[in-house]
C-alpha cells in the first residue's frame, strides 16, 4: 500500500506573462517503510515535489493521495492533523520557531494534539540526540548542527508515518550533516518509517531503496 | 551618486514595500500636530471675535465697580473729569432678583442690568425687532431675553413685576456686547432704564448688587493717566478700577482656563504621537534591515544609507505635517460645534497663519527628535546579519541618552510655551514623569511576572510568548498604553464623582431654595409667610485687609487661579457648630479667654493660605476695622449644597453690625415656583434662588465642559492605536513566521487566532488593568485632596470602561493579524530559506 501517490501532477508558475513548467506530469508512489531519495540539479524541482507531495502546496493538475486519501482540494484545516501526526517535516533551512526554547519547539506538535507526555517525550528526544543541556536554550543560541537536530525530535515526535526532508544536511559541515543522517536512518529503522530524502550525497543514495532524478520537470 | 541621494524609483519602491509601516508613521505625523494646531488655531479665533476687542468685551474705556454705592470721592472725580469734557461716565447696576408675570403668577429669577441712556459706549445690544437699542429702553419699558417669555409665558407688550413695580417688555435682546455668551448666566436677562432704579426699590443699603461706573475717555491717549487717578481717589477696599486692557472679564478668563486644560491633554497627545512616531519608524526600517545590510556589504558606507532614510522620512514627514495642518483645519471648524453653547452664535473661523507655522514647527521638531535613536541604529547594522539571525545590539549609548534628554527638553519647554506658568507647568511636567516612572516600573514587575509564570494551557502559553518575541515593543506599548488610558479614565473618574458630588446625589433632605437679603426688619414677617421651620443665618459682608498685620495684595490675589482673599466675604456669628462640622484644630469653636475678638475658620481657606491657629485677621465690615485672632478650623464633614461660612465670629462680636439675613429650605419641587411667587410678592428685595434650576443650568455647563474634554483626550487613544499597530507591523514578519510554523507542525487557523487574540488580550488586560488601578489612586487623591470632595470608585463604570478598552486593543491588535493568517506556509517557507 502507498503511503504518498503522486498521479500526473503539474506545477506550472507563471511570471510576468510567462508560464513555467517546473514539474510536467510527474506520476510516483511511495510504498509503506520505503526509504526514497529525490535528486537533481538545483532549480530541477525537488523541493516543489516535496511539498506536493506532503500536501504544503496544490499541483496546477494532478492528484495527491496520501494514505489514500485526496488532498489535492483539502482545505489548511483539513490538512492540520495530517501534518501533525502522519508527517514529519526536516527543511533545509530548519525553520524553528524563534520564539520557543528548543525544548518546548519539541514539544509543539505533541501539544497541540493534547499528549500529555509531550513533555517527557521531547526531553527523552533531546536526550537522544545529545542536547538534554540544550534544551531551554532559544535557537539563535543554537548552532546549525544542534537546530537541525532540534529540528528533527521535532519532526519525529508524533511518530508520524512519513518524514519529507528537504537537503537537512545542505547548511551543515559534513561531520555534523553526517550526525544528523545517521539519527533520521537510525529513527527511520526503529519505527519503519517511510523517507523522502533530498539529498545530493551519493553515499546516501546508495543506501537507499529507490533514488529518482529530476530533470526538465520530470522522472528519468 | 557617491555622495548623493539614490535613484527616486529605490525610494519609492522602499516607501511601496512597506507601505503599512509607512502608513502609520504618517498618520503618527498628523496626529502630533493636529490637535495644537486646532486647538491654537481655534483659540486664535475665539479671541479674534470674541475677545480681542476688549473695548467691546467691557462696553467701556475704564471700569469701575464696587458691590457697594461707588464712594462720593470716586463719584465726584467722575464728575469733575465729565466737566473738563475728558470723559462720558455711565452708571450701571446689576443683580438677580426673582420676577413675576402678573397671569399666571409665576416667577423666574433673572438677572437685572439697570443702564443709564447711552449704554454701551462700545460694541450693540442686538434685538429682535432690529430696533436702536436706546430708542427702544425707555422708562417704564424693559427688554428682556427669549428665555424669560418662554419660561413665564409671556409676550413682547405684556407687564411684568419687576421689585416694587411693573415695567412693559418692550423688545427681545439677542445678544449684548459685555456678555457675549450667557450660558453662565443663573437667569434670563433683562435691561432696565436707569430713571426706574427708584421705582425698583431693589437697589439699597446691603443688598447684592453689583455697581459699575463705565467710562468713556475721549482722548485714547488719556485713558491711563485718568484711570490711575480714578484708582487714586477710590476707596480700594471695595472698588476696582480697571481700564479695558487690565480688566479680566469672566468669559475670557473662562476661556484662557479651559484653552490652558486642553493644550495640557494635547501636550500629552503630542507626546504619545511622538513615542508612535519613534515605534512606527522602527517597524518601517525594521523591514530594511537586510536591505541595509546588503548595502554595507557592497560597500555603501553608514552615513549614505542614513542619508537615503533621512530623506524618505522628510518625505513622509513632509506628507504627514501636510495632512496634520489641513486635518487640525477642518477639526478647527468642528470645534465650533463642540463649543456650541459657549460661544455667540456667529464666530468668524479664521485661519490663523501663526497656528500653522507654529505647526509646522513643531512637526518638523517631533519627526526630528523621535526619529532620531531608530535612524542612529541603522549604524548599527552589520553586513553580517544576510547570514546569521544575530541580534543587533546598540554599542554607543550616549547619543541615546542624548536624545532622551532633547526629547526631555523639547517637552518641558512646550510645556512651559503653552502653559505660560511656572508653578502649573512644573506640576504638570512632574505629573507625566511620575505617571511614566510609575507605569514603567510596574510594567516592569508584570512583565517579569509574566516571564517567569509557567501556564500549563499551551494557548496561553503562546500567548505570552508571544509578548516577548524578540524585538517587540511589549514594554512601550503597554507603558504608552497603561498611560494614556489612565490618564483618560482618570478624567472620566473625576468627572463622575464631581457629578455625584454636585449633582446626582443632591442629598434628600438638603436645602433646596435659599433666600437672599432678608432685613432684620423682615425677620418676623417672612417667617410667618414662609411657615416652615428654618434656619437663619446673618450674613455680614467684609473683606480682608490684612493677616498677622501683612497687607493682603489685591493685585496679586486675584491673579491666583481659585478662590483669593480678595473679594468680598460672607461673615456670620454664632457660638455652636453646625450639624455637619467638626473642629480639626483648636479643640472648641472658640477659646475661652481670648475674649470676643476670634474667630473660627473654615479648614479649605485656612490650608491654601497657611492661617493656623493663634493669627490674627482683619476685616473691614462696612468701614470698619475689626481684627480677630483664629479660634479653631473647621472642616465640613458632607460636601453638598448645604450653607456654610469661611469665618464665624462669636455672638457678641457682630450681633450689632450692619447684617442680612439667609436662609435655606427643602421644598418639593412643584411647589417652589409657589413659595417663590408668594416670597417675592410680600418681600420684592429677597433673592430666592431655586438651586434644581441653577443645578439644571451648572449641568449643562459640566456636561458640555465633559465633552470638550473628552474629545482632547480621545485624541491619546489614536496615538496609543497607532502604537498598537505600529508594533504589530514591526513585529510583522515575526508573526507570519510564527503562523506558518505552527500551521506546518499541524496546527489549525483557529489555534493561530486564538494565540494571536489572547497576546492581545494579555496586552490589553495588563494595560488596561495597570490604568484603572492608577486612575483610582490618583482621581481618589486629586477628588480628597485637592477637590475636597468624597470618593466613589465607580465600579461597574471601570469594569466597562476596562472593557471596552480592551475590546478596542484586541480589534487593533487583530485587524492587521488578518494578512498575516491569510499568507500561505509554502510561500513563507520558500521566500524565507536562505536564512
Ligand atoms: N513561487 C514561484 N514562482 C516562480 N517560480 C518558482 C516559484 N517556486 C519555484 N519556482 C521555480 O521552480 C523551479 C524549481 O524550484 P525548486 O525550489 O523546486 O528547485 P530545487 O530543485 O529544490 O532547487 P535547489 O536544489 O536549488 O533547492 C525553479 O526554477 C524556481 O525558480
Ligand atoms: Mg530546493
Amino acid at each position: 500500500m502507498p503511503v504518498v501517490e503522486a498521479r500526473n501532477i503539474t506545477k506550472t508558475y507563471t511570471i510576468a506573462n510567462r508560464e513555467i513548467r517546473v514539474l510536467d506530469d510527474v506520476s510516483l508512489s511511495v510504498a509503506e517503510g520505503e526509504f526514497l531519495v529525490v535528486e537533481g540539479s538545483s532549480g530541477s524541482g525537488k523541493t516543489t515535489l516535496l511539498s506536493l507531495l506532503s500536501g504544503l502546496d496544490k499541483p496546477s493538475s494532478g492528484r495527491v493521495l496520501l494514505e489514500e486519501m485526496d488532498i489535492t482540494e483539502a482545505s489548511e484545516d483539513d490538512l492540520a492533523p495530517l501534518r501533525n501526526e502522519t508527517i514529519g517535516f526536516v527543511f533545509q533551512s530548519f525553520h524553528l520557531v524563534p520564539s520557543l526554547t528548543a525544548l518546548e519547539n519539541v514539544m509543539f506538535p505533541a501539544e497541540i494534539r493534547r499528549d500529555p507526555q509531550a513533555h517527557d517525550k521531547a526531553a527523552e528526544l533531546l536526550k537522544r540526540v545529545g542536547l538534554q543541556k540544550r534544551s531551554d536554550n532559544y535557537p539563535h543560541q543554537l548552532s546549525g548542527g544542534e537546530m537541525q537536530r532540534v529540528a528533527m525530535c521535532r519532526a519525529v515526535i508524533n511518530n508520524p508515518k512519513i518524514i519529507f526532508a528537504d537537503e537537512p544536511t545542505g547548511n551543515l559541515d559534513s561531520e555534523n550533516g553526517k550526525a544528523v543522517l545517521d539519527l533520521l536512518l537510525e529513527f527511520k529503522k526503529e519505527h519503519q518509517t517511510t523517507l523522502v530524502l533530498v539529498t545530493h550525497s551519493i553515499d546516501i543514495a546508495r543506501i537507499a531503496d529507490r533514488m529518482i532524478i529530476l530533470k526538465d520537470g520530470r522522472i528519468s | 551618486m557617491k555622495n548623493g541621494i539614490l535613484h527616486p524609483r529605490f525610494i519609492v519602491r522602499q516607501i511601496v514595500r512597506s507601505r503599512r509601516q509607512a502608513i502609520v508613521f504618517v498618520l503618527c505625523v498628523a496626529l502630533s500636530i493636529v490637535t495644537l494646531i486646532s486647538l491654537n488655531g481655534f483659540s486664535a479665533s475665539v479671541n479674534a471675535s470674541l475677545l480681542n476687542d476688549a473695548k467691546t468685551l467691557h462696553a467701556a474705556d475704564i471700569i469701575i465697580q464696587s458691590y457697594y454705592e461707588i464712594s462720593p470721592g470716586t463719584v465726584n472725580t467722575v464728575r469733575q473729569f465729565e466737566d473738563q469734557n475728558e470723559i462720558i461716565g455711565h452708571r450701571v447696576w446689576e443683580f438677580y432678583s426673582v420676577v413675576r408675570n402678573r397671569k399666571g403668577r409665576d416667577s423666574l429669577l433673572a438677572k437685572l442690568k439697570i443702564v443709564q441712556p447711552g449704554y454701551p459706549f462700545y460694541g450693540q445690544v442686538v434685538l429682535k425687532s432690529g430696533r436702536k437699542f436706546a430708542g427702544v429702553l425707555t422708562p417704564g419699558s424693559i427688554i428682556v431675553a427669549q428665555r424669560l417669555l418662554d419660561r413665564l409665558n409671556l409676550k413682547v407688550g405684556d407687564p411684568l413685576h419687576v421689585g416694587s413695580t411693573t415695567l412693559t417688555i418692550k423688545d427681545v435682546v439677542l445678544q449684548e456686547p459685555d456678555q457675549p455668551v450667557n450660558i453662565f448666566l443663573l437667569g434670563p436677562r433683562i435691561f432696565i432704564a436707569a430713571a426706574d432704579i427708584d421705582r425698583l426699590d431693589l437697589v439699597k443699603k446691603g443688598s447684592r448688587v453689583r455697581h459699575f461706573y463705565l467710562i468713556k475717555v475721549l482722548q485714547e491717549d488719556k485713558i491711563r493717566s485718568i484711570a490711575d487717578r480714578l484708582r487714586d481717589v477710590s476707596d480700594a477696599e471695595q472698588e476696582r478700577v480697571d481700564t479695558y486692557r487690565t480688566a479680566r472679564s469672566r468669559i475670557k478668563r473662562f476661556f484662557d482656563n479651559l484653552f490652558f486644560d486642553l493644550s495640557l491633554i494635547s501636550i500629552f497627545t503630542l507626546l504619545l504621537a511622538g513615542i508612535g512616531i519613534q515605534s512606527a519608524l522602527t517597524a518601517f526600517l525594521k523591514e530594511k534591515e537586510k536591505t541595509i545590510a546588503i548595502m554595507k556589504t557592497v560597500g555603501a558606507k553608514s552615513h549614505f544609507i542614513t542619508r537615503q532614510y533621512i530623506f524618505i522620512l522628510s518625505i513622509l514627514g513632509l506628507a504627514g505635517t501636510i495632512i496634520g495642518l489641513l486635518a487640525g483645519l477642518l477639526l478647527q471648524s468642528g470645534l465650533d460645534v463642540l463649543f456650541r453653547g459657549f460661544l455667540p452664535e456667529n464666530i468668524a473661523l479664521i485661519i490663523s497663519w501663526r497656528a500653522v507655522l507654529e505647526g509646522l514647527c513643531l512637526g518638523v521638531l517631533v519627526v526630528g527628535l523621535f526619529s532620531f535613536i531608530p535612524l542612529h541604529r541603522l549604524k548599527d547594522i552589520k553586513p553580517v546579519i544576510i547570514f546569521r539571525k544575530e541580534r543587533i545590539r546598540s554599542q554607543a549609548r550616549l547619543p541615546i541618552y542624548l536624545s532622551g534628554f532633547l526629547i526631555l527638553a523639547f517637552f518641558v519647554l512646550l510645556v512651559f510655551w503653552q502653559v505660560n506658568e511656572l508653578k502649573t507647568a512644573l506640576y504638570f511636567i512632574l505629573g507625566v514623569i511620575l505617571l511614566i516612572v510609575i507605569t514603567a516600573v510596574s510594567t516592569g514587575a508584570v512583565l517579569l511576572i509574566l516571564k517567569r509564570s509557567r501556564v500549563r494551557s499551551l494557548l496561553i502559553r503562546q500567548a505570552i510568548k508571544g509578548l516577548f518575541r524578540p524585538k517587540n515593543a511589549t514594554r512601550p506599548i503597554i507603558i504608552t498604553l497603561t498611560a494614556s488610558f489612565a490618564v483618560i479614565f482618570a478624567i472620566y473618574l473625576i468627572e463622575q464623582n464631581l457629578d455625584a458630588s454636585f449633582i446626582q446625589s443632591y442629598p434628600g433632605d438638603a436645602p433646596n431654595v435659599f433666600f437672599l437679603d432678608i432685613q432684620p426688619s423682615q425677620l418676623e414677617k417672612f417667617s410667618d409667610v414662609l411657615g416652615l421651620p428654618a434656619q437663619y443665618y446673618p450674613i455680614i459682608r467684609a473683606k480682608i485687609m490684612s493677616i498677622n498685620g501683612q497687607k493682603i495684595n489685591r493685585q496679586q490675589e486675584r491673579r491666583r487661579r481659585g478662590d483669593n482673599l480678595a473679594r468680598t466675604f460672607n461673615l456670620t456669628y454664632r457660638n455652636h457648630l453646625l450639624e455637619d462640622e467638626v473642629i480639626v484644630k483648636g479643640g472648641r469653636l472658640y477659646q475661652k479667654s481670648w475674649g470676643d475678638r476670634q474667630v473660627s475658620v473654615m479648614d479649605t481657606v485656612a490650608d491654601s493660605n497657611q492661617m493656623k491657629i493663634g493669627d490674627s485677621i482683619t476685616f473691614k465690615v462696612q468701614g470698619v476695622p475689626l481684627q480677630a485672632r483664629i479660634s479653631s478650623i473647621r472642616s465640613r464633614t458632607r460636601e453638598s449644597i448645604r450653607p456654610f461660612f469661611y469665618f464665624v465670629f462669636p455672638d457678641n462680636t457682630l450681633r450689632d453690625a450692619p447684617q442680612t439675613i439667609f436662609t435655606a429650605v427643602r421644598i418639593a419641587k412643584p411647589q417652589i415656583s409657589a413659595l417663590q411667587t408668594k416670597i417675592v410678592e410680600n418681600f420684592p428685595n429677597i433673592s430666592v434662588i431655586d438651586t434644581t434650576e441653577l443645578l439644571m443650568i451648572f449641568t449643562g455647563v459640566v456636561k458640555k465642559l465633559s465633552l470638550i474634554i473628552r474629545f482632547f483626550a480621545a485624541f491619546s487613544i489614536v496615538a496609543g492605536i497607532l502604537i498598537i499597530l505600529s508594533s504589530i507591523l514591526a513585529t510583522r514578519y515575526a508573526r507570519i513566521q510564527e503562523a506558518v510554523y505552527y500551521k506546518i507542525l499541524g496546527a489549525r487557523n483557529n489555534f493561530v487566532v486564538k494565540v494571536f487574540t489572547l497576546e492581545n488580550l494579555v496586552l490589553g488586560l495588563v494595560s488596561t488593568g495597570q490604568a484603572l488601578l492608577i486612575s483610582q489612586a490618583a482621581s481618589w487623591l486629586i477628588c480628597i485632596k485637592v477637590m475636597n470632595i468624597s470618593y466613589q470608585p465607580f465600579i461597574i463604570d471601570s469594569i466597562l470602561l476596562l472593557g471596552v478598552t480592551l475590546l478596542l486593543v484586541v480589534t487593533v491588535g487583530l485587524l492587521p493579524s488578518i494578512s498575516i493568517l491569510r499568507k500561505k506556509p509554502v510561500v513563507f517557507l520558500r521566500e524565507h530559506t536562505q536564512e
